[in-house]
């Protein structure tokens, strides 16, 4: 809200602290002061006013009666003189309200041979000063006691309306045209100003246009009206149309304010158009809002804030900010709240009255007690670990959106749900998996760099549940790398019994240098190459891609670590080759070898595979390096010879090995 | 005839002469060549030692006790003088190899590849350590909410204006009207219906906000929400307990400040302002000239989130607090756009 000084100071009778003084004062104690500027000799203060106090501090007033409970000093009211024609206001006008939830208070006045035209000066100062424009003096006299009161005002030609004046809910497809000349099409959520025939204005947001003032109105109707804030607010962000008239009617409104803002307007018109009152104001106001009382606990009071305040203390801040007080036994007080304040309903809310008022500078810093240790939270400690192991193997960690776009579900063809309002197309559907985003930082980075390794541990969508996932991309590196790194970090987590196998075809995944993740015998997760289509459609480099499970991959992490005896003895080392059939899996050849051997094999290690020339199409070659140790001698190599042609004969019979020479 | 005069290859001979010369030969001694040939004249196994030793075997068992006393005596000094010698040398000649040898130590360090996390993967763990350090847990909550839990339960209830401002224009929502959290405090009333007080917890995630991106605004940023539930809790805790978390964060002593603020949650609510660091509340253009920086907002829990929580509000109070993890690393690292944290960009990521 965009405050004039030199109004502020209008209120007083004595002298205001210096622009910059007020400013601090206002914002330790009320609300922020984004800015103060200088404008020729008034002083502009934009005040951030919190949304709980929009519905008193949207104005001058409002703002001066903070600063009179704050500096201890009278507010002098503006005058209002009002001299009615004999003519009654019924003969003019009636006013019907369809439902009073919507409109809690509808007041009107009427009056005769207005002349309008310019304002004065000292009135047009004032209203650009506070941003506003001039109209002409009956529009401008409406904004002026706005900015003063907090009330929005409106004022119609009476010339051009029918002499009843209803508030009503729009039907289905209504239209309105309003003074800014946009045509908006309604519904019956939204509540309407009309008279027999025609939409006049949107409730409490804009004014229509054919009955607006002009220079040649000559009878005018002004409207002060209070209505429900939420009919407000939402009528104004659906049609997106947000004006100094419907900030204040979105909040709580003081209804008994409408009758003082019209008398003020009124009387201001009449001065300075030379206006005549018909006489009377016509007022439908059903359920009139009376003050309403709260106890409160003066030792309460002082638990919550934390420091002694003295009884006196407190009823002179409440005082001062326009609340009625009365003891009640010897700690509690009865506080009569003004119609002005229905954001205090509870004592918590007199609490922050008296905190802010007194000041939280005065207020110590106390430790609470300690009450107990805080406790391990197993996910994040896995968690961590799992973050911490991934960047020893050198790799770095990314954060990605929670949203993908409709390019990524289109092209890696993926199932997702949709937002129903997203920022834009590129965020339009919760993410089910992160690879598209992987692809997208290999995409983006390798122009830079030859050698990427990045992941990510966040949560990824499937059909409405969430699951943290570990994704990686791998630009620079073979698949048994990357393996590699993936075994580390098992090793590392504590899990046991991964293994991996082929895919099936697949959207995403290139079928044929792709494999599965499967802990206990299940699939948590995908190691591979992006199938060619999508290499293609990116116009990517091969890179490597991971996503784990990383809700299953933690069930199975263990903090077990048993040191294993070291052994003295020299260790021995062997290689075998041989052939196997084509489709057999690596991994089960090397199981099939450990379970082959004794205990004295301690290490099988793929040191080459090879298919083509010299080798049956139908197989391939592996060659492994086998170590022997044994902890309690040095083993010959005659112990050894006899153990390899014991586990090659093996081999033959269980997976159909066959010895290369 | 004296002792030392024993016959030698025929001849008499002094045996003071041979030690006086053996003493003169080895100080002439230049290098280890010399030292060997010498080593080898007095020492070797035909050497004048030995053949003082075998002269000494045909004399007089008396005669050959004193001499033989003498002629080992001698040996053993020459012996320790040629070690001793060696050792010398030995040390002379590697330093000469030395001098030969260098490392050009003006050649600029290998890049060692090493990997990275996220800046606000560690801003986050500094914070949460610190908590955890004054004894608060930490919890995490779904990111998916239902209506109650992320706004009637935060003492928002449909009709509040709050309630519109955040959820008609700041709420991404899914087509069975569950939405994305827009803060992590629907964890902490899940929380106290679960744990009897005292509670005291943090709840750091990924939060949503329906936003026009730009260099200060993201859709998609994080949050750490403490809670402190007990039986006398006052605003003198909460300063405190913030002023501390501060002072440890940015390890330094810290000046706050609190300025009266609105949320649904809290009553009374409060902006904490820092002193700026940058220019120790001059006024810079980091604190925008105010010589303050917002850094969190905090409460006393309003009685309907206690409510909420199924606790008593006459019984427990608490405090509550919510900062950004993305600020706190923007001004640590002097980061100045936003949206830098989600690019994936490695030649910002490799720099943390």
């Amino acid at each position: 809200m965009i405050v004039s000084y030199n109004w502020l100071k209008s209120f007083f009778n004595s002298q205001l602290p210096e622009p910059k003084k007020l400013a601090e004062i206002l914002t330790m104690h009320c609300f922020e002061v984004e800015s103060i500027e200088k404008k020729g000799t008034d002083w502009i203060i934009n005040i951030d006013v919190l949304p709980d106090r929009a519905g008193d501090c949207l104005s001058h007033l409002g703002i001066a009666k903070e600063l009179s409970a704050l500096l201890n000093k009278k507010i002098i009211l503006p005058a209002i003189k009002i001299k009615e024609k004999k003519e009654k206001i019924k003969d003019y006008l009636s006013i019907k309200v369809e439902d009073t939830k919507d409109c809690r208070r509808y007041t009107a006045r009427v009056l005769k041979n207005v002349k309008v035209g310019p304002s004065p000066k000292w009135l047009q100062e004032k209203l650009s000063a506070c941003g506003m424009n001039s109209i002409n003096n009956v529009v401008d006299a409406t904004n002026y006691v706005m900015l003063e009161t907090g009330q929005p005002l409106h004022a119609f030609d009476y010339e051009k309306i029918s002499k009843e004046i209803i508030v009503r809910r729009a039907r289905k497809r209504e239209k309105i045209l309003t003074l800014s000349e946009k045509e908006y099409v309604l519904d019956e959520n939204i509540l309407l100003i009309t008279d027999t025939e025609k939409p006049l204005a949107l409730a409490g947001i804009k004014g229509g246009m054919g009955c607006e003032i002009t220079e040649k109105t000559k009878t005018i109707v002004l409207e002060s009206a209070n209505f429900n804030p939420k009919l407000i607010s939402q009528t104004a962000r659906k049609l997106n149309l947000r004006t100094d008239a419907s900030v204040r009617f979105e909040q709580n409104l003081d209804p008994n304010l409408t009758e003082v803002a019209i008398e003020r307007v009124a009387s201001l018109i009449q001065e300075l158009s030379g206006a005549e009152i018909v006489s009377g104001i016509a007022d439908v106001y059903k359920n009139k809002l009376k003050p309403w009382k709260i106890k409160l606990d003066v030792e309460n009071v002082n638990n919550i804030i934390g420091i002694e305040i003295p009884k006196k203390e407190i009823i002179k801040i409440l005082t001062n900010l326009g609340f009625t007080v009365t003891s009640s036994g010897k700690e509690a007080l009865i506080i009569k709240v003004p119609t002005s304040r229905q954001d205090v309903v509870i004592p918590e809310n007199l609490i922050e009255e008296i905190g802010r008022i007194y000041g939280y500078d005065k207020v110590p810093a106390i430790l609470p007690c300690f009450s107990e240790p805080a406790q391990r939270n197993e996910d994040i400690f896995w968690q961590n670990k799992a973050k911490d192991i991934m960047k020893e193997l050198g790799f770095t960690e990314a954060y990605n959106y929670s949203f993908i776009g409709d390019e990524e579900r289109a092209v890696f063809e993926l199932k997702a749900e949709e937002l129903v309002n997203p920022v834009s197309n590129y965020y339009k559907y919760l993410r089910p998996t992160a690879i598209p985003q992987m692809a997208r930082i290999i995409k983006e980075n390798s122009k830079f760099f030859k050698e990427i390794e990045v992941f990510e541990l966040g949560k990824i969508f499937d059909s409405r549940k969430e699951m943290m996932y570990l994704s990686g991309a791998i630009l620079g590196k073979n698949f048994d790398s990357v393996k590699g790194c993936l075994n580390v970090l098992f090793e590392k987590l504590g899990v046991d019994k991964v293994s991996f196998s082929g895919i099936e075809k697949d959207n995403i995944w290139h079928k044929n240098k792709t494999s599965t993740i499967k802990v206990g015998g299940k699939i948590i997760g995908k190691l591979g190459s992006l199938s060619s289509n999508l290499v293609e459609l990116l116009m990517i480099d091969d890179a490597i891609f991971f996503e784990i499970n990383f809700d299953e991959l933690q069930k199975h992490c263990s903090r077990k670590k048993e040191y294993k005896q070291i052994s003295y003895h020299p260790p021995v080392l062997r290689d075998i080759s041989g052939t196997i059939y084509d489709d057999s899996e690596i991994e089960e050849v090397a199981e099939a070898i450990k379970n082959s051997s004794n205990e004295l094999l301690k290490s099988v290690e793929v040191f080459d595979v090879y298919k083509g020339k010299g080798i049956p199409d139908d197989r391939k070659s592996v060659s492994f390096h086998l170590t022997y140790q044994s902890d309690e001698k040095t083993l010959d190599s005659k112990t050894i010879d006899s153990l390899i042609v014991e586990l090659i004969n093996k081999l033959k019979q269980t997976i159909n090995w066959e010895e290369r020479k | 005839m004296s002792v030392f005069e024993v016959k030698y290859r025929g001849k008499n001979m002094d045996f003071s002469e041979l030690k006086n010369n053996a003493e003169k030969e080895l100080d002439r001694i230049a290098n280890s060549k010399e030292l060997k040939e010498f080593s080898d004249k007095y020492l070797g196994k035909k050497g004048e030692i030995r053949k003082l030793f075998s002269f000494v075997k045909d004399l007089a068992l008396e005669e050959k006790k004193v001499l033989g006393q003498e002629i080992n005596e001698f040996s053993r000094v020459l012996e320790e003088k040629v070690a001793e010698f060696e050792k010398e040398l030995k040390k002379e000649e590697r330093e000469k190899r030395e001098e030969g040898e260098k490392v050009d130590i003006s050649t600029p360090g290998k890049t060692i590849e090493m990997g990275h996390l996220h800046p606000m993967t560690q801003v986050k763990r500094e914070i949460e350590n610190i908590f955890e350090l004054m004894g608060f847990s930490i919890v995490e909550g779904p990111e998916i909410e239902d209506e109650w839990h992320n706004f009637d339960a935060l003492n928002i209830p449909k009709g509040h204006p709050a309630r519109d401002a955040l959820s008609l224009g700041k709420t991404f929502y899914l087509k069975d009207g569950n939405v994305m959290r827009t803060q992590t405090s629907s964890a902490q009333v899940r929380y106290m219906k679960k744990i009897k007080p005292p509670i005291r917890i943090i709840v750091p995630g990924r939060v949503y906000r329906y936003e026009t991106t730009d260099a200060s605004h993201e859709i998609n940023f994080y949050q750490i929400e403490g809670l402190l539930i007990d039986e006398n809790i006052s605003v003198a805790n909460l300063k405190a307990v913030l002023q501390r978390f501060l002072e440890q964060f940015f390890q330094r002593k810290v000046e706050i400040r609190l300025r009266p603020s609105y949320f649904p949650f809290t009553e009374p609510s409060f902006e904490i302002d820092m002193r700026c660091t940058v220019c120790e509340g001059k006024g810079c253009s980091s604190c925008k000239r105010t010589g303050w920086v917002e850094i969190l907002g905090a409460g006393i829990v309003h009685p309907n989130v206690i409510k909420n929580g199924g606790l008593d509000p006459k019984k427990y109070k608490g405090f509550a607090f919510g900062l950004s993890i993305d600020r706190p690393t923007m001004m640590k690292y002097k980061i100045n756009d936003i949206r830098l944290f989600h690019s994936g960009n490695l030649k910002f990521l490799k720099q943390f």
